[in-house]
C-alpha cells in the first residue's frame, strides 16, 4: 500500500472493466482529495464508507481510512463514522441500486438527517455486478435474464427525491468530466451537511440503451437557486435516453444546521478536535 | 414474613406509578421487594396490574397468592378476586370518589396503614415523585379511613431498588458508553430512555435512527471511529439486524448488542416475557464467527455483565450480545450487594484519523483490501476461530455460573436470565441445587460435571423447547429429560414454580 501521502493510491490491481466510466470518477475523486490537501485539509482525517457493487471497489483503490460497507448500507455507516468522531471529512461512495433499492430508506433520511458528509451516487442505471438487472433508475422496458418480460416501472429521479427530502446539497456530474466532476466534488466536501452528488455513467457491458448521454447534458450555471427552481431543473431529465437536457452542476445549495451542529456532544468533540476514542472521561 | 400485593387498574391510571412509590416506601421501611409488572399493549384502559411482593428476607419473585388487592377499577376486582387468600384483603376505588387521579396514592395511603406503618416515608415519596398538592391529601385520606392489620415494624436494612433496564444503562455507564443507537421497541426502550435522559451529564449520546438496519451499521460506524457502543433491540428489530452483526463478525469492530426478548414469533405478545430469542442470539447472522452470549439473571448481574460486554468486545473486537427480556427489564429488584469492580474499557486500537484504517464486509488482506486468495480466507477463518479459543480463555477468569440452593443436594435445578428469581425463591430450604447458566457462549466447562454428579435435573425455561436443554446437548452429550417450560408470555411465580419441582422430583 501507499505510504500515506498526496497520491491516495493503493496497490491493488484495478477490475473495474475496461472502459468502465468507474476508472474515470476514481481518478476525480483522487484528484479531489489532492486537491483538499493543498488546501490544508488533514490527509489522516479523510474516510469513506463504500457499499456493495461495481462502485464500490473504489474501497480498495483509494487509500484513505473507511469501512466497505454492506450492501445499501454505506449511508448510516458512514453517520455512524461521523458521528463517532464529527473531525473526520466522511465521504460516501453507493449506487444505484444500492441506494435506491436496498438502502432507500437511508437515503431519504440522511437527506433530513443532514449530517456533514458526502454521497457519491454512481448510476449506471442497472446492477453490473450482479450481471445487469434493472435499478430504481433504469428505464422501462429494460430486459435482463431476470426480467425477460422487461422492466414495467418508470425511473425514479433521486435529484427529485433529494430536494424533496430535505437535502441541503444537490448535484449532477458526467463521469467523462474528470475536471468538473473534481471541482463539484470539492463543493460538495465543503458544504457543510448532507451534500448528494450524483454522477451519471455508462455501464460498458450492461444496459447499453442509456448509454452516451453526453450530448444531452450541459452545465447549469453557477447560481443560488430557490428551492422551487433547483425542483423544476431536477425535471428536465427524465433518465430515459435520448429524452430532455440533462442539467449537471449544482443544482441546489443550502446550509441549515447539520447533525453534528446539532448535537451538543458532537460540538464538543469537534470543540477539543477529538473523536470518542480521543475524549477523557 | 412474606406478603403479595396486587395493584390494578386501567392503562392511564398510574398502576405502575404508584406501584412504584408503594415499592420504594417499603423498602425506606427496611423491606425487600419484588415489583412485576403486567400490563397488555394498550395506552388507555385495559387491565394493567403490578404485584408487589414484600419480605424481611431477600426476595426476586413474586406469588400467585394475594394478600391485599388494591382495586382502581371493577374489573381488577372481578379478575384478580380468585388469586386472594382466604384472609385477603381488598382496597377499592369506591371508598374515594372524587379524587380523580390521585385515587392511586390514596389507596397507596390505605395499604401503609393496613401494613402497619406510619405515613411520613409514604408522604415524603409521594412528595418527590408526584407534581400535584393534591396527592399527599389523599394519601392522608387514604391513611386515615384504614386500621392497621399486619402491624409490620420498621427493619434496619439498606435496600435500594433497580430494574433491570436501569441497571443494564448503569452498567453501561460504568463501562463509559459513548453512543446507544436504537429504535423503539418494548421491552428494550427502558434502557434507551435511562441512558438519553443523563446523556449529557454522562457524556454519551442515543441516537434514534430510521430503524435497526439504520442502527447497527451507524453502531459500527461509530464503534469503528473510536466509540465505545451498543444497540438495543427487541425480537423484530434483531432480525433486521442480523446482516449488521454478521458484518461486526467480518470486520471485527467491537459491538456490544443489548438484545431484550419477547414473545414471537413476529409481534408476537409484545408486552410479555419469555426466552425464546436465545437460538438467535447464539446464531443470528451468516457465515462462521465468534460472538459472546451472556444472560445475565438480575440487575446486579446485568451491571457487572453489560461491563464484562464491552471489555471482551473491546479486547477482542467481538461481537458481545446481552440477553435478557421484559420479565428482567421491567420488574423492579432490591439491590443490596456491593459494587463490584468495573473492568476499564479502553479503546487501544488505530483509528480512522490517526492513519491509514480500512475494514471490509469482504474477505480482507492485512491492509484491509478485499481478497479471494484462498490461502487468505482459510488463514482469515482460522484466526475468526482462534480469536474464540482466546475468548473462551479469557472468560474462566468471570462468573460464567453461578450455584445456589443446598450444595450437596442430588437433585439439579438448570434455568438461565430472568427465570433466576423465581427459582432461588422457589428452592428456598428445599433439597435442590440450582445451577444459573450466564455465559451461554462460550460456555463453562463446569456445566457437564454438575449435571453428572446430580441424580435428578430439571430444566427450568419460559419458552416451548428448552433452548438453554438443546444447547447443553449440543455442548455435552446430555440430555435433560425432566423440564418445566412455561409459554404463556408470564413468568414463573415461585410459590407455583416450588410445586412444580417438587412433582417432577416424584415422577
Amino acid at each position: 500500500m501507499d505510504k500515506p501521502g498526496v497520491q491516495f493510491r493503493t496497490n491493488q490491481k484495478i477490475t473495474w472493466c475496461p472502459g468502465c466510466p468507474d476508472h474515470i470518477i476514481l481518478e476525480s475523486a483522487r484528484r479531489t482529495l489532492i486537491s483538499l490537501v493543498e488546501q490544508g485539509y488533514n490527509k489522516n482525517n479523510f474516510a469513506m464508507a463504500a457499499g456493495i457493487g461495481c462502485h464500490g471497489k473504489i474501497f480498495d483503490y483509494l487509500n484513505i481510512s473507511g469501512i466497505y460497507a454492506l450492501h445499501g448500507r454505506a449511508i448510516p455507516t458512514a453517520i455512524g463514522m461521523k458521528m463517532g468522531n464529527p473531525n473526520l471529512e466522511l465521504l460516501v461512495f453507493a449506487g444505484d441500486g444500492d441506494t435506491y433499492a436496498e438502502g432507500m430508506a437511508h437515503f431519504i433520511h440522511a437527506c433530513r438527517f443532514n449530517p456533514d458528509l458526502t454521497l457519491f451516487v454512481n448510476d449506471n442505471q442497472s446492477f453490473s455486478l450482479t450481471t445487469g438487472q434493472a435499478t430504481p433508475t433504469s428505464q422501462p422496458g429494460f430486459k435482463s435474464n431476470l426480467e425477460p418480460l422487461g422492466n414495467f416501472n418508470s425511473p425514479l429521479n433521486p435529484i427529485h427525491l433529494a430536494l424533496s427530502a430535505g437535502a441541503s446539497f444537490v448535484a449532477r456530474c458526467n463521469a467523462n468530466d474528470i475536471e468538473h466532476t473534481r471541482m463539484v466534488m470539492e463543493a460538495a466536501i465543503k458544504h457543510k451537511g448532507f451534500s448528494f452528488v450524483e454522477i451519471l455513467q455508462d455501464c460498458v457491458v450492461f444496459n447499453l440503451y442509456v448509454n452516451n448521454k453526453d450530448r444531452l447534458m450541459y452545465k447549469l450555471p453557477e447560481a443560488k437557486r430557490t428551492l422551487k427552481k433547483a425542483l423544476a431543473l431536477s425535471q428536465e431529465y427524465d433518465y430515459i435516453n435520448n429524452k430532455g437536457k440533462i442539467p449537471l452542476g449544482i443544482f441546489y445549495a443550502q446550509p441549515r444546521p447539520s447533525l453534528d451542529e446539532e448535537w451538543p456532544q458532537l460540538v464538543n468533540l469537534k470543540n477539543k478536535k477529538v473523536g470518542w476514542g480521543g475524549l477523557k472521561k | 414474613m412474606r406478603l403479595n400485593i396486587l395493584i390494578g387498574g386501567k392503562a392511564g391510571q398510574g398502576i405502575n406509578k404508584v406501584s412504584g412509590i408503594i415499592a420504594e416506601t417499603l423498602v425506606k421501611n427496611g423491606y425487600y421487594i419484588f415489583n412485576y409488572r403486567d400490563y397488555p399493549s394498550i395506552i388507555r384502559g385495559g387491565n394493567n396490574f403490578n404485584i408487589v411482593s414484600i419480605s424481611d428476607r431477600p426476595i426476586a419473585s413474586h406469588e400467585s397468592a394475594i394478600d391485599v388487592v388494591i382495586a382502581l377499577d371493577e374489573d381488577t376486582i372481578k379478575i384478580h378476586k380468585s388469586s386472594l387468600k382466604k384472609d385477603g384483603l381488598i382496597l377499592a376505588y369506591k371508598d374515594f370518589s372524587g379524587l380523580g387521579l390521585n385515587t392511586n396514592v390514596a389507596l397507596a395511603g390505605s395499604l401503609i396503614k393496613v401494613l402497619g406503618f406510619d405515613n411520613k416515608v409514604l408522604a415524603s415519596v409521594v412528595k418527590a415523585k408526584i407534581k400535584n398538592k393534591l396527592s399527599v391529601d389523599a394519601l392522608t385520606e387514604g391513611y386515615n379511613k384504614q386500621t392497621s392489620k399486619f402491624n409490620l415494624k420498621v427493619l434496619n436494612n439498606q435496600i435500594s431498588i433497580l430494574s433491570g433496564s436501569s441497571a443494564i444503562a448503569k452498567g453501561a455507564i460504568n463501562s463509559k458508553i459513548d453512543m446507544y443507537f436504537a429504535y423503539p421497541m418494548t421491552p428494550a426502550t427502558g434502557v434507551s430512555e435511562m441512558l438519553a435522559k443523563d446523556q449529557l451529564k454522562n457524556n454519551c449520546l442515543v441516537f434514534q435512527p430510521e430503524g435497526e438496519i439504520s442502527a447497527i451499521n451507524m453502531a459500527l460506524g461509530a464503534s469503528f471511529s473510536g466509540a465505545r457502543t451498543m444497540v438495543g433491540t427487541s425480537g423484530g428489530g434483531y432480525d433486521l439486524m442480523s446482516e449488521g452483526l454478521s458484518l461486526q463478525g467480518m470486520s471485527q469492530i467491537p459491538l456490544v448488542v443489548y438484545l431484550a426478548s419477547r414473545p414471537g414469533p413476529a409481534t408476537g405478545l409484545p408486552t410479555y416475557s419469555m426466552q425464546g430469542d436465545l437460538e438467535i442470539a447464539l446464531r443470528s447472522g451468516h457465515g462462521e464467527f465468534p460472538r459472546i452470549v451472556v444472560a445475565p439473571g438480575d440487575p446486579d448481574e446485568a451491571m457487572e455483565k453489560v461491563n464484562e460486554a464491552f471489555y471482551l468486545s473491546e479486547k477482542f473486537g467481538a461481537l458481545s450480545i446481552l440477553l435478557s427480556d421484559k420479565h428482567l427489564a421491567e420488574s423492579e429488584f432490591s439491590l443490596f450487594s456491593k459494587n463490584k469492580k468495573t473492568l476499564p474499557v479502553v479503546v487501544k486500537r488505530l483509528i480512522p484519523g490517526q492513519g491509514v484504517v480500512k475494514v471490509s464486509g469482504y474477505e480482507s488482506d492485512a491492509d484491509g483490501l478485499a481478497t479471494e486468495d484462498p490461502k487468505i480466507a482459510i488463514k482469515n477463518a482460522d484466526n475468526r476461530l482462534k480469536k474464540y479459543q482466546a475468548i473462551k480463555k479469557e472468560c474462566q477468569k468471570l462468573e460464567m455460573i453461578k450455584i445456589y440452593g443446598k450444595a450437596d443436594s442430588k437433585n439439579l435445578v438448570i434455568g438461565w436470565g430472568s427465570t433466576k428469581g423465581a427459582i432461588v425463591d422457589a428452592i428456598d430450604g428445599e433439597d435442590f441445587k440450582f445451577l444459573q447458566v450466564l455465559y451461554m457462549m462460550p460456555m463453562s466447562n463446569q456445566i457437564k460435571s454438575e449435571i453428572l454428579a446430580a441424580k435428578n435435573v430439571i430444566l427450568v425455561e419460559t419458552n416451548l423447547t428448552g433452548q438453554l436443554g438443546r444447547l447443553i446437548r449440543e455442548k455435552t452429550g446430555l440430555k435433560i429429560e425432566k423440564r418445566i417450560l412455561k409459554y404463556d408470555g408470564r413468568p414463573f411465580k415461585s410459590d407455583e414454580l416450588k410445586q412444580e419441582l417438587l412433582n417432577k422430583l416424584k415422577s
